[in-house]
Parts: structure tokens; sequence; C-alpha cells
């Protein structure tokens, strides 16, 4: 048991220290989850609107595969990319294979799904007299499109914090995208894995520790916001 | 002022629930009138209204407005009339962002703030004390104050409220029957009004009429009647009332028929009557009294078991009877003296 009360306190003296590799995976992490979550916004929450707000023909099937998605194996995303940016793949000449960019592609798709499953519910979700309120008011069209997804924007901040939580805390896609190189594509994650097989419990720790931190921080602003909605 | 119509419908037509057909063959709104719709939970009336408001499309028949026939696409005129629905529902901004919000959609912000803060006094909310609350900060009357006030700032030209007063304290039913009041002398605004608070209803606006199944069925201040009718022999027909308490009548059309007594027609016992040929004698509660606008008359609502009678009577003798509100009494009307739709 002392080699895990060692690993600890060395932990914290890593993180209090400022130990540059430490912190390089705790910055490449955020680097490659902004990214991700920029890009899965952008492309999720117009998507989850016209999936939550409009009716149309085959919408159900549509929302079956956006929910199946939901649980999408991130080695299989890692798979996929993998398949597609590799040298030999129809993508292979954007050299994105083991770089930042190549991470936050794959991420983005493990996490596009649940911006829009997110964002459709919270649209669906929104009051029924809504609609009869905004247009007795006399908003048309795109007023009304705007004011709609304002009024559902605690729920789509929801889903926006949950797909950011899913980003930072993904092993495969890192892994298998970013190839866990030292100094460059190493994140919180993919360090732990390495570190822990290593036996390097101290600098695992740090990580873990920043990791919940970061967890915790996404959770207590998922608990505000679904109070405020 | 020369009156004109504002709606004038023909054929309307539109289904709502599983069963019912809202059906208007005819009807027609003037200019600068205040009338009101009453009629049970499920009668049709909240389709009307959201008919008129242009928030529904009928799926037969038209509806002209201003004498130009509404379509979807008409979205101009759809602006000059506004509609209150039955539990408001406000934007998740503030009371002040909630007032102004019609106005913004329109661009028009020529001098917002003072027209925001003035539809707030008229409603009874003091700007200082709520402009900056947000929207579930306030009880359900201020609520439903504030969506008035939202819609009074457009300064439309129909107003059209859905039970107003439903879910309200007594006075903010009175505080939105002033605002109302008031906005109609001073900007002209017609005012269509569903509610099943028949005494309020009648106290806010000019004509009343009844609705049953989707149908209009008559017009002023009558008692609707609903059936079944379970037939006793010897011509008449019941139907017992929650307490027990039996309605009798003559000769109903069809056994769900509506059947329609005029408040004229009721008389009012404050002792129990005993050895007279009336067969409908139902004991009761006055619950309110208002004075027609018009007679001069006293309307008192009687709750009898379950069903309210509206009976009409000279001030001289309500004051005869000593009525008031709470007092016991017993309401009287022949069975013949219900007429059917």
């Amino acid at each position: 048991m002392d080699y895990i009360a060692q690993g600890f306190i060395r932990s914290i003296d890593l993180l209090l220290a400022g130990d540059p590799e430490t912190y390089s995976a705790i910055f490449t992490t955020l680097r490659i989850s902004s990214l991700s979550i920029i890009a899965s916004l952008i492309i999720g929450i117009p998507l989850g609107f016209l999936l939550g707000y409009f009716e149309f023909p085959g919408k159900r099937q549509v929302r079956a595969v956006v929910d199946t998605l939901l649980a999408l194996p991130t080695v299989v995303v890692g798979l996929f990319v993998y398949a597609f940016i590799s040298r030999r793949g129809p993508c292979g000449e954007l050299g994105l294979l083991f770089t930042i960019p190549g991470i936050a592609v794959a991420q983005t798709i493990l996490i596009t799904p649940i911006v829009i499953s997110l964002t459709a519910t919270a649209i669906e979700s929104l009051d029924r007299r809504l609609q009869a309120t905004l247009v007795a008011l006399g908003a048309r069209g795109r007023q009304i499109l705007l004011t709609s997804l304002m009024e559902a924007r605690y729920a789509v901040l929801v889903a926006a914090v949950t797909a950011y939580g899913r980003a930072i805390s993904e092993v495969g896609v890192s892994m298998m995208i970013g190839g866990n190189i030292k100094w460059h594509t190493r994140t919180i994650t993919t360090a732990i894995a390495l570190e822990t097989g290593k036996g390097d419990f101290a600098v695992g720790m740090a990580l873990g520790i920043v990791l919940l931190t970061l967890a915790l921080v996404v959770n207590s602003s998922l608990t505000l916001l679904k109070k405020r909605s | 002022m020369p009156m004109h119509p504002l709606y004038q419908i023909k054929n309307l037509k539109y289904r709502y629930g599983q069963y019912f057909e809202l059906d208007v063959p005819e009807l027609t709104i003037e200019q600068g009138a205040s009338i009101g719709f009453a009629g049970s939970n499920g009668s049709g009336k909240s389709t009307l209204l959201r008919l008129l408001a242009f928030i529904d499309v009928p799926e037969e028949g038209d509806i002209r407005f201003d004498g130009a026939v509404v379509t979807k696409n008409n979205g101009g005129s759809k602006r000059d009339v506004t509609m209150l629905l039955q539990e408001p529902y406000l934007l998740k901004r503030s009371v002040f962002e909630n007032v102004a919000f019609g106005l913004k959609v329109r661009g028009d912000r020529k001098d917002l703030k003072g027209r925001v803060y003035g539809a707030m006094e008229l409603v009874g909310m003091s700007p200082g004390a709520f402009a900056r609350r947000r929207w579930h900060e306030l009880s359900g009357g201020e609520a439903q104050r504030i969506a008035l006030a939202s819609r009074l700032v457009l300064r439309p030209k129909v107003l059209i409220l859905d039970e107003p007063t439903a879910s309200v304290d007594q006075q903010s039913a009175r505080l939105i029957k002033e605002a109302i009041i008031e906005c109609r002398s001073r900007f002209g605004i017609s005012l269509i009004i569903a509610s099943h608070d028949r005494v309020w209803l009648n106290s806010a606006t000019d004509t009343v009429k009844r609705i049953h199944e989707g149908r209009i069925v008559g017009t002023g201040v009558e008692n609707i009647l609903l059936g079944p009718w379970n037939d006793e022999g010897n011509g008449l027909y019941a139907k017992r009332l929650a307490d027990g308490q039996g309605i009798f009548v003559t000769r109903p059309p069809h056994i769900t028929a509506a059947g329609v007594v005029s408040p004229s027609d009721i008389v009012i016992s404050v002792l129990e009557p005993d050895g007279i040929s009336t067969r409908n004698i139902l004991h009761g509660i006055v619950t309110h009294m208002t004075m027609e606008r018009d007679s001069g008359d006293i309307l008192i609502e009687v709750d009898t078991g379950g069903l309210s009678l509206l009976s009409r009577l000279t001030p001289s003798a309500v004051q005869s009877l000593h009525l008031v509100p709470g007092k016991e009494v017993w309401a009287l009307f022949k069975a013949s003296a219900v007429d059917w739709y």
C-alpha cells in the first residue's frame, strides 16, 4: 500500500512543481478537446435543432441512428479514422495521423452524435405553448427558430458539457490516432495508461487528479445548468 | 364611429380532439366589439380563438379579417391580432425583455423602455419592482399579467384572451379586466374572450356567445344544461347532478342535446318552496353577484351541486331577499322553460 501513498504525495509535488511533462499532457488534452468541442457544436447544434424541430419522413429512423451513435466505441472510431487518414487511406495526403488535428477530427466524430441527440431532445422538450406564444407576439420564420433555440439554451449547454466530458476522458481515439507521442500528442488519458503500465504511479496519479478535477468542474456545471433549464 | 366587420367567418370547420369538430356556419365580429365565448372545457372555445388568432388555419371555410381572406402566408394582418393563452408562457428572460419581445421582433424600438413600462403599469405591475425580475420569479397571477402586458404593448387591433382568469387570484382577475377595458376605450382594441367564469366574462364583454360541442348555441347570458337525459316517463327527462339533485326537462331532441334556460326564467327563493308546480327546485349557494351593464339588473350565480345557474333579478328583488354571496337559496324553473339547440 505504501507505493500508492508515496505515489500520491509525489503526484502532488509534480503538480505543484509544474512538471513540464505532466503539464504538456494537460495542455495537449485541453487543446484537442477544445478543437473537437467547437467543431462538434458547429456541426451538431444546427443538425440537432433540425432533427428536434421539424417533422419529416424518416425522422424516427434518423433519430434511432443518432441515438445508436451515442454509444460509439472509441476504438471503432479510432479504427475507421485511422484507416482514412493513414498514408494508404483516402485522406492520407492530409498528414493527420499522429497529430493533434487528427485526434480532434476523430473526437469530433465521437462526440457530435451526443450534441445532435441532446440538442434534438432539448428542442423536442420545449414547452408546446412556446410556438403559439411566439406567433401570437408576431415573431416570424427565422425569429421563431432563433428564439426557440434561445429558449432551449440551458439544455443545449448541457449537451455541450456532456460532449466535452466525453472528449476529455476518452482514451481509445487519442491512443490510436495520436500515437501517444511525448511532448506532441500525449494526452492525460494516454499518459495515465502509459505511466501505469510502466509502474510510475506518481505521474499517473497526478494526471488522474487533474482529470478528476476537470470531470468535477464539468459535472458541477452540468448540475447547475440542469437546474436552470 | 361607424362599425365595420372585423372578422367575417363562413362555413368554418376544424377538427379538434378525437371526436369533436368546430363548426361555425357564420359569424361576424365588428370592429371595436367586445365579445365573450362561454362554454365548458372541450367545447371548442380555445380552438375557435386559435383560429381567430391565426395560430391555426381552418380545414374548411374561410375567415376574412378586415375584408381580406386570411391565408397561411398573409403575415401582415396577422400582426394586428394577438392572443393570450390560457396558461401564459413567459420566455426565459427578464420581465422587461418579455414585454419588449413583440416590439423587438417588429423592429419597433422607439421609446421601448417607456412603452414597456407603460404596459406594465397598465396591468398593475410596478416597473421598478418587476422589470428586472426573471421569468420564474413571478406568481401565477403576476405571470398572467406580464403576459397580458406583452400583448397590450403591441396596441393590437384585436386582443384575444383564452380563459384569462382560470389560474389567477381575484385581484389579478380584477386588474386584468380593468386593463383590457381601459385599453379598449383608450386605443379601440377589439376584445375576444373565452372564459367559463360567466360572471367575470359578462362584466368584461358586451355580448356573450355560448359554444357547445363545437357549435355556437346561443347569444347572451344563458344557462346551458348538458345531457345525457334519462327518460323518466310522462314526457319528462332528467339528469342527476353530483349531489343527487335532479334537473327535469321536457322533450329533448336527442338524449345528449344541450338545453338553454334564460336567466330571466330562473326564480330565486330564500325559503324551501313547497306545494308548487315548478318541476326544478335546486338547492344551492349564491357564489357571485354582478350588475348587468345594459339592463341594470343583477345576475346572481348559484352553485347547485356542481352546476352553476345564472338568474336575472331586479335590484329591488335582490334587496328584499337580502341576497349576498354565500347565502343558501333555491333556484326554480319549469321543465318546459328549456329551449333546445
